[in-house]
């Protein structure tokens, strides 16, 4: 009987304790859950290192007219949407053509040109071009800061006429000096695209 | 198979010992509640050594007779009480009064009943890892723990992003409760481990199915429950310090706990916790940017009584962890060179630093507790907690993005629950509860990279019930239900040629709230009601033998990952697509346990089937084309799964047995004079997904594997154990044939034609392990010494997202000291 008054005595104590914690923690909960929370409104975000579009121009070293441009443009980035591609002018055989190429980012206005990265960060990046036809031969011209070759800047010399295929590759952080090979280099495709090439 | 060994072994053993004691000593006493001294009727009072279960009288009087002089462990335990151990000596007749603590399991979501197994607190089947385990782990992350236990495997990306997997699910279908809380910290990601400290755990108890219903209702895998060191009301300091250090990493950690408990019930914890790791190194090469650094800190203050308690406790867990350089690729092309190499493309020379890629991560953890018993009734507890979760990403970037994050995510949730046992009752308890969740993902639009989860705000409201039954000491029925409400709400960005390719424009054309550019800036708020069901009975038959089966029914709602990821993964040059229109997934699993516990043998067989409707997986649907070349599109669906499967797990001891001198030998002696020799403990499990809607091998199903460990206690040297163990891992056999083509350009400036090989599964490996450990006897001072992976072995793990790139680490060894106070 003594036994059960003293526990009644201190549950009633506990109880008035725990009246205590209750509100305490109750008002620490309401407070964060209402005040956490931030409306603030959700920005886009338009990607600008995003290469939209490459362009790979060539001039004619003996006839400044004959320009051909090869251009790819994706404009949706990694949406749905292929790569629209396109090549206008004529490739002469037998010609030495000096070319150029670019990279754009046209996803956002103004267009951000992202070969000037490329060219800044040259010891990080190569361009590498490929052809089928035999006797289309590609030197890079440019060099990056460690004196090694780049390629944005280069020169072609065609020989027979033919159909093939020009494939433009960047790679980001390959291995430099590399062997001119795409399986040699290593390092991260930021770029691959494949054009249609038709010599005349 | 073992007993001509065996009986070698005892026979040779025989000849050593002459002296016989007579095995006729009793221990009696009076088991008692510790509050009011009232008689504790049908406590079970077990002998270890002797396997042997008491009961107790009406009076709560018990008498263990024909006992051997020696040493005992015997554990009382009482319905509704806590286990109580104790370690005792006897040379003459002793008498021996017990009190036990009335409902002190705090944790418990179930209570035990006549059951020699404390890992079985339910008909759930549920194994315990114990402390010393734990302790083993104290540089390692809690996956690798986990996987200690069979049917729990791991799905890595390298070797410190460690996520569970139980009986074949993972990631958010796996909860993962903390010290009552559960872990949110963007668990749905493949490459997201738990940001939890192992060293804050006492115990991990691991659930294999959906039957804690206090915790939700959508852990269709399992829940892991993760508990703290016991609060004990005593003037006592206690707790420990682990250092260790590893070879392979060239690193080690630090961890120290300490317990300061006061008989008024006044409590501190505080746990510290540093690691640091350079790059890990595979058989031939190093693992180059696979570096890590980690810390940790937990601290807690509170007031426990019997009657009412209450604690505040604030956790830290941060952690860098490096990612394998050479997994970072471009295009489809990129993974066909580094697939076709055989080893990684960037091998630089070992280093400390961490660059990009990499993860950072960062938790806070804010809980509040109070808790009240009603005298007569039962108790009812109030939790509140808070937590910080940010996430940040990098990868390789140009110009001035480099170094910068391209993923930084917070995400906070709270949650608030109140939580109701009726235990008055004699063969009955009930319990209750609601609780609130409301989480809030703000990813920073500073990364300049399209947010791979969108901003969401999400709550949930759920409500359990549940009841457990004991209709006699043999029986255990245990039934209960949940209901969730959850809510999303999202503000999310499509790129207008996306939303309109998967017809969205159409279907959910009422979430479209303007256009800005090529983008569509969409809300999409979606509601999912989650209904959850469990039933189970359990039956033991006596000491030695018992069988359980369970029930469960389970929703789980689509998480943010599957509703709205939209974008290209670096890893797996594969673009992965959310869908809008999943359903909840429902899951219905039968979870059988037979457990054995005779002699020399302890065995349980866990037999299990959990059929998946609307289960969601990623499936190819396509290639698509971008300026880096084509990609694979993987897009969620919801099949239809089966998964059915067996854990086993087997220990048996191989004993020097003491010679019976006289021919009146109690059995007890025989027992009882058995010195542990050597013990070999295995661990198998097997699973076996499948796809119904296409009779298709699920993806990501852990192959067979078999671990298996022999340890010679006291080796020559008193206190001096010695173990080997190897871990066998088939080759995965059955797998979905997800390869792809696409045209890679070769050095002649031709495109050829290739697949991409991205299902296959590693060749089947086996593992060796060796360790030493010493204990001292007084200084509470333990040494383990390991090495693992000892032959050096080269292989690679079907359910490392890395297999594509690298091999596996080779051989580590590694040196911990332990010590406790």
């Amino acid at each position: 009987m003594k036994m059960k008054t003293m526990k009644t005595t201190k549950t009633m104590k506990t109880m008035k304790t725990m009246k205590n914690y209750i509100p305490v923690l109750s008002l620490v909960a309401l407070l964060c859950m209402t005040s956490c929370t931030d409306d603030n409104e959700v920005q886009i975000i338009n990607e600008d290192e995003l290469i939209t579009t490459v362009e790979l121009e060539l001039t004619s070293s003996s006839d400044a007219t004959n320009v051909i441009l090869f251009k790819s443009v994706d404009i949706d980035g990694d949406g749905p949407d292929d790569p629209v591609i396109t090549v206008t002018g004529t490739i002469n055989a037998n010609t030495s053509y000096d070319g150029s190429i670019r990279f754009l980012n046209e996803s956002i206005a103004p267009t951000e040109n992202i070969t000037e990265e490329v060219i800044e960060e040259g010891d990080e990046h190569e361009v590498f071009y490929n052809s089928s036809l035999a006797d289309f031969s590609i030197t890079k011209v440019d060099l990056d800061a460690n004196g090694n070759p780049l390629g944005v800047i280069t020169t072609l010399q065609t020989g027979a006429a033919g159909t093939g295929t020009l494939t433009v590759v960047l790679r980001h952080e390959p291995t430099k000096p590399n062997d001119n090979t795409l399986s040699g280099a290593g390092g991260e495709t930021d770029v691959q695209v494949s054009f249609a090439l038709t010599v005349e | 198979m073992f007993t001509k060994p065996l009986v070698a072994i005892a026979l040779l053993a025989s000849f050593c010992y002459t002296h016989a004691q007579e095995c006729t000593l009793v221990l009696q006493g009076k088991i008692t509640d510790f509050h009011d001294s009232q008689p504790l009727e049908l406590a079970q009072i077990y002998v270890v050594q002797l396997q042997k279960t008491y009961i107790s009288k009406a009076d709560g009087s018990y008498e263990i007779t024909d006992l051997c002089p020696g040493n005992y462990n015997i554990s009382i335990s009482h319905y509704d009480c806590d286990t109580k151990k104790i370690k005792i000596k006897i040379n003459q007749n002793k008498t021996l009064n017990i009190s036990l603590e009335h409902h002190i399991n705090d944790l418990e979501e179930v209570k035990i009943l006549a059951d020699v197994h404390d890992n079985h607190s339910s008909t759930q089947s549920s194994t315990r890892i114990k402390a010393k385990t734990v302790q083993q782990y104290s540089g390692a992350s809690l996956g690798d723990a986990l996987a200690t236990v069979s049917g729990v495997s791991t799905l890595k990306t390298g070797n410190s992003v460690v996520k569970p997997i139980i009986h074949g699910l993972y990631g958010s279908r796996v909860a993962i409760v903390n010290d009552g809380l559960r872990q949110q910290d963007q668990e749905w990601g493949v490459e997201h481990a738990p940001n939890i400290d192992i060293n804050t755990a006492s115990t991990i108890e691991v659930i294999k199915g959906a039957s804690a219903l206090r915790y939700g209702g959508d852990a269709i895998g399992g829940t892991i429950l993760i508990t703290p060191a016991r609060v004990i009301a005593k003037d006592t300091l206690n707790g420990h310090a682990i250092i260790q250090g590893q070879t392979n990493g060239r690193g080690g950690s630090a961890t120290t706990t300490v317990n300061n408990y006061r008989e008024s019930g006044w409590y501190q914890q505080a746990t510290l916790t540093y690691k640091k790791l350079g790059d890990f190194e595979a058989p031939d090469y190093v693992l180059s940017n696979t570096g890590s650094e980690t810390a940790a800190v937990k601290l807690g203050v509170g007031f426990k009584t019997f009657e009412y308690g209450a604690s505040a406790k604030y956790s830290y867990y941060q952690s860098e962890i490096g990612i394998l350089r050479a997994s970072h690729i471009g295009n489809a092309s990129d993974l066909v060179r580094s697939i076709n190499s055989g080893q990684p493309l960037i091998i630089n020379d070992f280093t400390y630093d961490i660059g990009a890629p990499k993860q950072q991560v960062a938790h806070h953890g804010l809980q509040f507790n109070a808790y009240k018993r009603f005298a007569g009734l039962g108790k009812l507890n109030i939790d509140y907690s808070f937590q910080f979760n940010n996430r940040q990403e990098y990868d390789i970037r140009r110009g001035e993005n480099a170094g910068r994050a391209s993923l930084d995510m917070d995400l906070q949730t709270q949650n608030i629950s109140v939580y109701g046992m009726v235990d008055a009752f004699e063969n009955t308890i009930y319990e209750a509860g609601i609780d609130y969740m409301t989480q809030v993902n703000r990813p920073n639009a500073a990364t300049e990279v399209r947010r791979l989860i969108p901003d969401y705000d999400a709550n949930k409201v759920g409500a359990f019930t549940s009841v457990t039954y004991n209709p006699s000491e043999n029986w255990m029925l245990d039934a209960g239900f949940r209901y969730d409400r959850y809510h999303i709400n999202a503000t999310k960005f499509y790129l207008q040629s996306r939303w309109e390719d998967l017809g969205y424009d159409e279907q959910f054309a009422s979430f479209e709230i303007g256009r800005e550019g090529n983008q569509i800036k969409t809300q999409p708020e979606f509601q999912y009601d989650l209904f959850a069901f469990t039933a189970g009975a359990k039956y033991v038959l006596n000491s030695h033998y018992d069988l359980s089966i369970n029930l469960s029914s389970a929703n789980r709602a689509p998480n943010p990952s599957e509703l709205f990821s939209d974008g290209l993964h670096h890893a797996l040059a594969t673009i992965e697509l959310g869908r809008l229109d999943l359903r909840k997934e429902q899951s219905y699993k039968i979870n059988t346990a037979f457990h054995v516990n005779k002699g020399r043998l302890d065995l349980e067989i866990n037999p299990y089937v959990n059929f998946v409707n609307d289960f969601i997986q990623l499936v190819p649907t396509g290639l698509e084309t971008t300026i880096r070349g084509a990609f694979p599109v993987f897009q969620y669906e919801q099949i239809n799964a089966r998964l059915y499967g067996i854990d086993l797990h087997a220990s048996y001891d191989f004993w020097t047995k003491k010679p019976a001198e006289e021919r009146h030998t109690h059995p007890n002696e025989l027992v009882y004079k058995a010195v542990k020799l050597l013990s070999l403990e295995t661990n198998m499990s097997y699973i076996h997904g499948t796809s119904t809607s296409d009779e298709e091998p699920l993806i990501d199903m852990p192959p067979a594997q078999i671990q298996t460990q022999l340890t010679w206690y006291n080796a020559g040297i008193e206190n001096l154990d010695l173990s080997v163990s190897n871990h066998a891992v088939f080759q995965q056999n059955r797998f979905p044939d997800n390869n792809f083509l696409v045209s890679i350009p070769n050095d002649e400036g031709q495109l050829i034609t290739s697949t991409v090989d991205i299902s296959s599964t590693p060749a089947a490996y086996s593992l060796w392990n060796v360790g030493a450990s010493y204990t001292f006897a007084k200084a509470n001072t333990k040494i383990n010494l390991t090495a693992n992976n000892v032959l050096n072995t080269q292989y690679r793990n079907y359910l490392n997202r890395q297999r594509f790139y690298a091999d596996e680490v080779g051989r580590d060894l590694q040196l911990q000291i332990i010590y406790n106070f």
